[in-house]
């Protein structure tokens, strides 16, 4: 009891003694303000995995920044919204999004928006438009340039789509090279991925296990079910090809996680994929 | 020679040493006979009642007499008198016996019902008179185990006795089950012979459903009459059912007006709330702990769903 009064007593003096320089301190316009608590909400949001709720509250904050005229704050929401979108498969509505950040015009963006809707394009398999948007975000992007691994990455995946394998490999280590030291999990994630895609489509599929299993090892330690999943997809595959055994088990591990996540569409191309082995196996193909 | 006088003081001393340690022994021991004598009441005074009973069964002496739960006393004796009749002497300390009144009686009673038997004086309810030293109180011997058994059985003989009645009465070839079956027996084959007589008397049925049928022609036009009054009512209820449906539409009219305003208060509700918990956030000190959100930033992910992997 006497230690809990302490405590009180010393939160009331802690906030005294703070006090007067907060009360000199700039406190932020209520719209302002407004428009920062949702950004931030959304991008709590965004990071719990809940990307309906955040591409709402990243829409609200855009538009209460374009409510007060902050064009940067609501071309920046509105480049939030469409990674929203895009991460729960929305690619038309995230090229729709990123035109009416396109509109706000703030140039300090446009790289991103260029990647976004480059990505955007990917899924939706339109590949000429895709090469045009990644031809001028090169444009935008100069060796140092923050985003250098994230252009590198999507035009490994455009050589893919394109099927220009060695290609694909040598942007996705050049990616590889330029996350090394640096805290970009996902993206590593994302560069081990291509490497072994690349790996496989160039006939190397001995080379892409260990770089499917390096994805695989840091999608887990992000815990991104959908990653997971596709990664096992990728290392039943690469056994398959391989002829190594392991590959129905690799299937069933993507169908589990897809089943577990709620990935219908996922776990309906892992049960396809482990119907299509089914025969091999009974044909004695260990 | 000097000697001899010393070893005489000597011995002297051990005599009176040796005698008031015998003087202390023995008031010791008489302290101690007179706590035991004063413990055993040996000097209280005391008032003796008794009381006569069939059996001494549960009686003996020394056994605690109370009152009230309180112990007041004690059996002084228990002795067997000429005609059989067992009497029963009570010495009761004379502190109280002012509970002790002219019509009081003595109750044997048990602790629980199986435990040690105690004596109970239960006060009469005159407390006016008291009873006279040496008076012979009534006495009773509270239920036990035997009587409540005794009960029992008193309870359950009759309802034995019963069930062997209604049991030899089902039994009874006449009267019993066997007789009702042949009775339900009997009762069937006259229900066949009454059939058989139904059958015969539809056919008479066949006139008298002629008659019922030339009334239902009658009961018919009627009704043409009723449906024709109630032809020159409708007009009037369709009317009024239709005032009741622009009444319901006019409701419906003023709800489309007050209903969005309500929707509206619901959201300004929510609005102050907001404002409430915005401006609490930037009163002192709370504002002191929360600081404005920075502008988010999202880290990069070229391939948010995993997708380049394999193809889809």
């Amino acid at each position: 009891m006497r230690a809990r009064i302490l405590w009180v007593a010393a939160l009331i003096l802690a906030g005294c003694a703070a006090a007067p320089d907060s009360a000199n301190a700039p406190t932020e316009p209520p719209r302002l303000k407004a428009a920062l608590e949702a950004e931030s909400d959304g991008a709590k949001r965004y990071g719990r995995g809940d990307y309906a709720a955040a591409a709402r509250r990243f829409d609200e904050a855009a538009r209460t920044y374009a409510s007060i005229d902050d064009t940067p704050g609501a071309a920046r929401n509105r480049l939030h919204q469409a990674r929203s979108e895009l991460a729960q498969g929305r690619a038309e509505a995230a090229l729709l999004t990123l035109e009416s950040a396109e509109r706000g015009g703030d140039a300090g963006l446009v790289l991103d928006a260029l990647l976004l809707k480059a990505q955007a394009q990917l899924a939706l398999d339109r590949q000429a438009a895709a090469q045009q948007s990644l031809a001028a975000a090169s444009g935008q992007c100069s060796a140092a340039c923050p985003q250098a691994a994230s252009l590198h990455l999507l035009q490994a995946r455009a050589g893919l789509a394109a099927n220009r394998a060695p290609d694909a490999l040598a942007h996705a280590e050049a990616a590889l090279k330029l996350l090394q030291g640096k805290d970009e999990a996902a993206e590593t994630g994302n560069a081990w991925r291509l490497i072994a895609a690349a790996r496989l489509a160039g006939g190397d599929a001995g080379g892409a296990l260990p770089a499917a299993h390096a994805a695989l090892e840091i999608d887990r330690r992000l815990a991104l079910p959908e990653k997971i999943a596709r990664d096992w997809l990728l290392i039943g595959d690469i056994r398959k090809k391989v002829g190594a055994g392991g590959t129905a088990a690799a299937y069933r591990r993507a169908l589990d996680v897809a089943n577990a996540a709620g990935l219908a569409d996922l776990a309906r191309i892992a049960a396809r994929a482990l119907a299509a082995d089914a025969p091999v196996l009974q044909g004695g193909t260990p | 020679m000097s000697l001899l006088i010393q070893h005489d003081s000597d011995a002297a001393a051990l005599r009176r040493g040796i005698r008031r340690f015998l003087f202390v022994a023995v008031l010791a021991t008489l302290a101690l006979l007179a706590a035991i004598v004063v413990r055993q009441g040996l000097f209280r005074q005391t008032t003796s009642y008794s009381f006569v009973t069939d059996s001494a069964q549960d009686i003996a002496k020394g056994q605690p007499v109370r009152i009230a739960g309180f112990r007041v006393g004690a059996v002084a004796d228990v002795s067997l008198k000429d005609d059989g009749q067992v009497v029963v002497t009570m010495e009761i300390d004379a502190d109280h016996m002012r509970f002790v009144t002219y019509n009081a009686r003595v109750e044997l009673r048990k602790e629980g019902l199986v435990g040690s038997p105690t004596l109970e004086i239960v006060p009469g309810p005159d407390k006016t008179r008291l009873a006279a030293s040496q008076a012979r109180l009534a006495f009773s011997r509270a239920e036990g185990l035997g009587a409540l058994a005794n009960q029992v059985r008193d309870e359950f003989i009759p309802i034995l006795k019963d069930i062997k009645l209604i049991t030899g009465v089902l039994a009874d070839p006449q009267k019993g089950l066997p007789g009702t079956l042949a009775q339900v027996r009997a009762s069937s084959e006259a229900l066949n012979t009454l059939l058989a007589n139904g059958n015969s008397q539809v056919h008479l049925i066949g006139g008298a459903a002629t008659r019922v049928l030339g009334k239902a022609e009658e009961d018919l036009s009627q009704l043409g009459q009723t449906l024709a009054a109630t032809n020159a009512r409708l007009p009037g209820l369709i009317d009024r059912t239709q005032q009741v449906l622009d009444h319901v539409e006019k409701i419906t009219a003023e709800a489309e007006i007050s209903v969005p305003p309500a929707l509206r208060e619901g959201s300004a509700v929510a609005s102050d709330v907001r404002e409430i918990v915005s401006g609490a956030r930037q009163a002192w000190p709370i504002r002191n702990f929360v600081n404005a959100p920075a502008p988010a930033k999202l880290k990069l992910d070229s391939d948010l769903r995993g997708e380049a992997g394999r193809a889809r």
